[in-house]
């Protein structure tokens, strides 16, 4: 389907940051990375972020094809803002282009507060750490400049916003961004066409999108959040818990849009409990995290160890 | 029938009586004003009284002069008058001692120079889309028949001013007034100052599809310190099993106009009736804006409250809730945004009597100006013999500004012990919100994003408001008054 897109997406990302280091200093820094891999490093200049129309791929990916190096998360500690309750205690993460990355973790273990530190939540003080996306600094960037810079961070409890309908707060979005590339802003009528393809590839009705912004049962939010991320696109995406709530038929559905939404290039960090949902985006990697940490990282046989064997099997002595 | 001398205090007195049978009572009602009153000749009663009593002489003045401005010919209205010129006697202005103005600043009103505005319109009527084909318009306190338009009503319902209210009705609108006593000095200079009444009556069983418009549009006409006062008055009666939407809406006009708004009006819900009021007040800047919304609800009848004040420079509501019987079902909302130098206040008061009554008040408010205000004193009592009442009462203060005067004091006294009762008062802070954040998270500019936080803030309340095309106009009334950065002052990004 011929969309006249955000032709952000077929341009470079250099335009979308215009600030952007040249890719080589990513090689410069700190590369100890814990994972037993061949990395093959593509010096091709900077890349579009998702490819809308790219077919369905449910292949593991991640492994094999790495490209980039994407986010870089070096000794990160952060503690609650208004208690200064340490909850993130030097965690360690590296993600390249086109990987898959998956973490799990008891409940409490503090694996949405790291989702939400790097997407700069205000309630959480970072404390020590580096992290790097795409060669800049992420720490020095407001949430909305993160998001600008082709990070998307799918919630796992979205925040309900009464009053502002899907639809407007998808164009609001959609025009940050196409302000933030000096490119023209688009208008409520022709922007339909932006959206609808989305939604018929997430099965979502169009009377969604009067619906208020996370006013929808828990599975409609997590498809929402789904949405978004499809119409805004993203180098790389957090995707906190994306399979709770969700029956069986609709798990299918947002795996095979993520999967969709999926390029060479772009890169997926999911949060889950459940090993179902690996089943259909497969991760080249999993994290276990623990207390505020990571405390092994290893392929997805993980995954299959910690269903069988609890956190014991896996947890670290 | 109410009457000027009955000695017992009106609320405590049984229902008014909705369901008088009408023909031979009408008569029977109307016949002791026609004798006494009809050629009563100046000078007027109040004029005799008030100059041997020991008033305040400002309001003695004004209390006269707004007598002379009105037609002595409406029989209909002498004891409504009566009585509140008698009221008037014990009243004087109030000032900051006063507990119901405590935080009120009535300054405006009283540095003014205050004359009763000109009888005939002033201005022409704005040009503008009509949102709802039932209209009716009040100008400066007289009901405009030629203006209005009123389509679509069923058999039996009247729209209008008093004296054309029909003989089958006069003796249930007549009691339908409540006689109330607790009204304050505006309450009172109202009584005295309203050219008519505006009457709305639903027959029996009666459902009113189509919601009713009433447009109150001020002439203005005054200047700096100089306001001119209108007494707009409507009686709304709605008989047993009765049903309508009221939609009140002051002002729109959008201009700094000055004058004075002093309205009332009086709601009489006949048992298993239902009223829904929308109450929209865009007054101009310039101008003050008092109401008083009076409400008897007859047994398991509905009343349902959605207010939005946006307007005026002065503007105090006082909203009181009377429940005659019991299975009633209250629900109040507001909404109010004080987003320049002025003050927004409602003072509500619910009081419930009979068992089983269901009773929702949320109050929510926005200040986004340094010198705005708003006062919230809202209180819902739950009697002795109010069992198994299930009542509750939220407030909800945005303040925009780093010392924002917000006053509020949400008070839900009960006396009933069979109760389920909550209630919640909170201060949000905006830049601490879970949504800007979510906003911003998804690439949205801070501005962008608070603008649309506070939007949001206030759109529960918008969203609450039934008819979909007044929800649309005033999402984007407020959408603009948010947008105006020359009168929003927002706090610097920390
Ligand atoms: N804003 C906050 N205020 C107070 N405590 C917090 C806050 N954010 C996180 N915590 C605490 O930090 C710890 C980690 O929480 P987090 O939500 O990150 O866990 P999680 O791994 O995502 O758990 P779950 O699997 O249940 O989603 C918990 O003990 C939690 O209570
Ligand atoms: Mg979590």
């Amino acid at each position: 389907m011929a969309l006249t897109l955000p032709s952000l997406l077929s341009t470079s990302s250099a335009a979308s940051s215009p600030c952007l280091p040249p890719h080589r200093t990513l090689f410069t820094g700190p590369s100890t990375l814990s994972l037993n891999r061949s990395c093959r490093r593509r010096r091709s200049g900077p890349r579009a972020s998702v490819a809308f129309d790219s077919p369905a791929e449910a292949g593991e990916r991640g492994g094999s094809s790495s490209g980039e190096l994407l986010l870089e998360v070096r000794g990160l500690s952060a503690v609650i803002s208004e208690s200064k309750k340490e909850v993130l205690r030097s965690v360690d993460l590296t993600v390249h282009q086109g990987e898959i990355h998956a973490i799990m973790g008891r409940n409490g273990s503090g694996k949405s507060t790291f989702s939400k530190v790097l997407a700069g939540h205000p309630q959480y003080e970072v404390t020590g750490g580096v992290v790097t996306f795409k060669g800049q600094n992420l720490l020095d960037m407001d949430p909305e400049e993160r998001s600008h810079a082709g990070l998307f961070t799918s919630f796992q409890d979205p925040v309900e916003i009464p009053g502002i309908s899907n639809y407007d707060f998808l164009l609001m979005a959609y025009n940050a961004r196409q302000k933030k590339l000096n490119r023209p802003e688009i208008g409520p009528i022709e922007f339909f066409s932006v959206v609808d393809p989305k939604l018929a590839m997430l099965k979502m009705e169009k009377g969604f999108l009067d619906g208020h912004v996370n006013g929808a049962s828990g599975g409609q939010k997590k498809r929402s959040e789904i949405l978004q991320l499809a119409v805004l696109g993203a180098d790389l995406c957090i995707l906190d818990e994306i399979d709770s709530g969700l029956d069986v038929d609709a798990l299918q559905d947002v795996a095979k849009a993520i999967n969709g939404l999926l390029t060479p290039d772009n890169s997926i960090l999911m949060i889950t409990h459940y090993r179902r949902l690996l089943d259909y985006i497969k991760p080249a990697y999993v994290h276990i995290m623990e207390d505020g940490r990571i405390i092994k990282t290893g392929d997805a046989s993980l995954a299959k160890q910690l269903e069988e064997g609890g956190f014991k099997a896996v947890s670290a002595t | 029938m109410y009457s000027l001398n009955t000695p017992p205090h009106p609320l405590l007195l049984p229902p008014p009586l909705l369901t008088m049978s009408s023909t031979t009572t009408t008569s029977h009602l109307l016949h002791p004003f026609h004798h006494h009153h009809l050629p009563k000749p100046k000078p007027s009663p109040l004029r005799l009284r008030l100059r041997s009593a020991l008033s305040d002489p400002r309001l003695l003045h004004l209390a006269e002069k707004l007598e002379d401005s009105v037609s002595p010919s409406l029989p209909l209205l002498h004891n409504l008058r009566l009585s509140s010129s008698d009221s008037i006697l014990s009243k004087s202005w109030p000032t900051r001692r006063d507990d119901p103005f405590r935080y009120t600043d009535l300054s405006l009103l009283k540095s003014s120079q205050i004359e009763p505005s000109p009888p005939s319109p002033s201005s022409p009527l704005p040009d503008e889309p009509q949102l709802f084909p039932n209209r009716f318009y009040i100008l400066d306190g007289h009901v405009i028949p030629s203006l209005s338009s009123l389509p679509n009503l069923p058999n039996g319902v009247y729209v209008g001013g008093i004296s054309g209210v029909p003989d089958r009705i006069a003796g249930s609108v007549l009691d339908s007034f409540s006689g109330f006593r607790d009204g304050d000095l505006f309450w009172d200079l109202n009584g005295i100052g309203a050219p008519d009444v505006a009457v709305v009556y639903v027959p029996e069983g009666c459902r009113v599809e189509e919601p009713l418009h009433l447009k109150y549009v001020f002439g203005g006409g005054g200047g700096e310190r100089r306001l001119a006062v209108s007494n707009p008055r409507v009686l709304v009666v709605v008989e047993r099993g009765g049903e309508i939407g009221i939609v009140e809406e002051f002002g729109g006009g959008g201009g700094d106009g000055f004058y004075w708004a002093n309205s009332v009006a009086e709601v009489a819900i006949g048992e298993g009736g239902r009223v829904s009021h929308s109450y929209v007040q865009r007054q101009e800047l310039g101008s003050a804006h008092t109401k008083w919304t009076l409400v008897q609800q007859g047994s398991s009848s509905t009343y349902e409250l959605v207010e939005i004040s946006t307007g005026g420079k002065l503007s105090r509501h006082n909203l009181h809730i009377q429940q005659l019987g019991p299975d009633t079902v209250t629900e109040l909302s507001s909404f109010h945004m004080s987003r320049s130098d002025q003050l927004l206040d409602l003072h509500s008061k619910l009081v419930l009597d009979h068992p089983r009554g269901y009773a929702r008040q949320l109050h929510k408010c926005v200040v986004s100006h340094s010198s705005g205000k708003v006062v919230f004193d809202g209180n819902i009592q739950v009697n002795r013999y109010a069992q198994q009442t299930d009542a509750g009462q939220q407030t909800r203060s945005l303040p925009l500004t780093p010392r924002p005067c917000i006053n509020v004091k949400p008070n839900l006294k009960i006396v009933a012990d069979d109760v389920k009762c909550s209630h919640g008062a909170a201060i949000s802070n905006l830049e601490d919100s879970q949504q800007l954040f979510y906003f911003k998270a998804r690439g949205i500019d801070t501005q962008t994003a608070r603008d649309a936080v506070v939007f949001s803030f206030g759109a529960e309340v918008l969203s609450r408001l039934p008819y979909e095309a007044l929800r649309k106009s005033l999402a984007s009334d407020l959408k603009g008054l948010i947008a105006d950065k020359e009168t929003i002052h927002l706090p610097d990004e920390i």
